[in-house]
């Protein structure tokens, strides 16, 4: 392999995509004829073009909804008024009124309360947070922002709290369950887990970042929905 | 009221606060936003920035004009979701740059060579940047004015970039 011929490798992907100019192109072309390693390389390389064109999309691999409801039901858009009540509505009242007992299923619908409540002041958190910082320049904004993410840090230590019991009464009734949703549910949860790591390390560098509080309470609650709906499968 | 494109029926429906109708447009939409998010940042990231992506949607629905598919402009909402929540871990972990922030580690020899190697897997290899700009140039169709544009880099980056990872990828087909 020759010096001429590592100059043209590096350009054929801009080949493929039809970006060099006609002379270069043109000196390109003739190149290949002669050259048998870069025409098995842009052959390589039109492989993966079109293995990239032929993938599929999926789906999630649970219904995600559920928490983007959650969360839109406090982001309304601006100058919107909700008028009647709405499936959420009547779906948070129905959450609100199973806080009061503390059996497995209870358990895990306080959970559910608890995310339901920490999100919005992790949104509200990020939101003043943003429109503070686009809005107003000075000290104003500080004391806000420093109870916000006060309540932040006692929202995520509730979700330690509550995914601490849950975990516990999900080991009592882990018999329940068979060993390919023992073995799936222990695999997202150690993805999430991983997540949660990241976002406590970045935090544990910027303890006062808004985006980074955000992060990790939405985190905790992909973990909390998760045990809650786990737990719930032990008890049928 | 757009009486034709059941997106954009929904999409006016969802500015007016009615999240029925946004539950719809997230039904059918839900599918390339989350394969966007897995390819792009992993499958451990891939379900909160997938919702990320929609309730900022949501609330910049006001801003959806219609003069675009509304599926286009989802999916540049969901782009600045993922690369902007990339950027900032990236940032409050002190690395500045992510460029060497490779998943999985780069391909080993004998995982390259495996015939019938899984496609979305090699990509999760990728070095970061190289494999965003990959996603969106190959799998997703962007010009590289536009991906530089997205992710703050040239376009002279974006090509070297994406030549970088088809080089890397080509091994996992061989």
């Amino acid at each position: 392999m020759n010096d001429r011929t590592d100059i043209w490798r590096a350009r054929l992907s801009e080949y493929l995509d039809g970006e060099l100019a006609t002379p270069e192109r043109a000196a390109l072309e003739e190149h290949l004829e002669e050259c048998g390693d870069c025409r098995a390389l842009l052959d390589d390389l039109r492989r993966v073009i079109t293995q990239a064109s032929r993938l599929v999309d999926s789906p999630p691999s649970e219904d995600l909804w559920t928490g983007i409801a959650e969360r839109i039901r406090a982001e309304k858009p601006a100058g919107i008024d909700r008028g009647a009540s709405t499936v959420t509505d009547r779906h948070r009242s129905r959450e609100a009124t199973r806080k009061l007992s503390f059996s497995m299923p209870q358990l895990a619908a306080a959970a559910v309360l608890l995310v339901t409540v920490s999100s919005g002041v992790a949104w509200q958190l990020a939101a003043g947070f943003s429109s503070r910082q686009e809005e107003v320049a000075g000290p104003a904004p500080t004391a806000v922002a420093g109870e916000l993410l006060r309540v932040a840090r006692v929202a995520n230590l509730d979700y330690e709290s509550a995914i601490a019991q849950l975990e516990t009464a999900l080991d009592a009734g882990r018999q329940n369950l068979d060993t390919a949703t023992v073995r799936k549910v222990e695999e997202r949860l150690a993805l999430i887990d991983k997540a949660i790591e990241e976002a406590r390390q970045a935090l544990a560098a910027d303890p006062s970042n808004a985006y980074l509080n955000h992060y990790l309470a939405g985190t905790m609650r992909r973990k909390l929905d998760l045990l809650r709906r786990t737990a719930a499968l032990t008890e049928t | 009221m757009p009486q034709g494109d059941p997106d954009l029926r929904d999409a006016a429906l969802a500015a007016e606060g009615d999240d029925g109708a946004f539950e719809r447009l997230y039904r059918r939409h839900v599918n390339r936003i989350h394969s966007l998010a897995r390819r792009m940042a992993g499958p451990d990231a891939a379900d909160e920035l997938t919702q990320d992506a929609f309730v900022r949607a949501w609330q910049k629905m006001s801003q959806f004009r219609g003069e675009a598919a509304f599926g286009s402009w989802l999916y540049r909402v969901a782009i600045s979701v993922i690369l902007g929540h990339r950027r900032r871990l990236a940032i409050h972990r002190g690395r500045e740059a992510p460029e060497e922030s490779i998943r999985g580690g780069t391909p080993s020899h004998e995982t390259s060579t495996q015939i019938g190697i899984d496609f979305e897997a090699a990509m999760e290899t990728l070095p970061e940047r190289a494999r965003h700009v990959f996603v969106l140039h190959d799998v997703e169709g962007y010009k590289h004015h536009e991906i530089a544009r997205f992710m703050k880099i040239t376009t002279g980056t974006s090509k070297s970039q994406l030549h970088r990872a088809r080089m890397l990828l080509r091994t996992s087909l061989a």
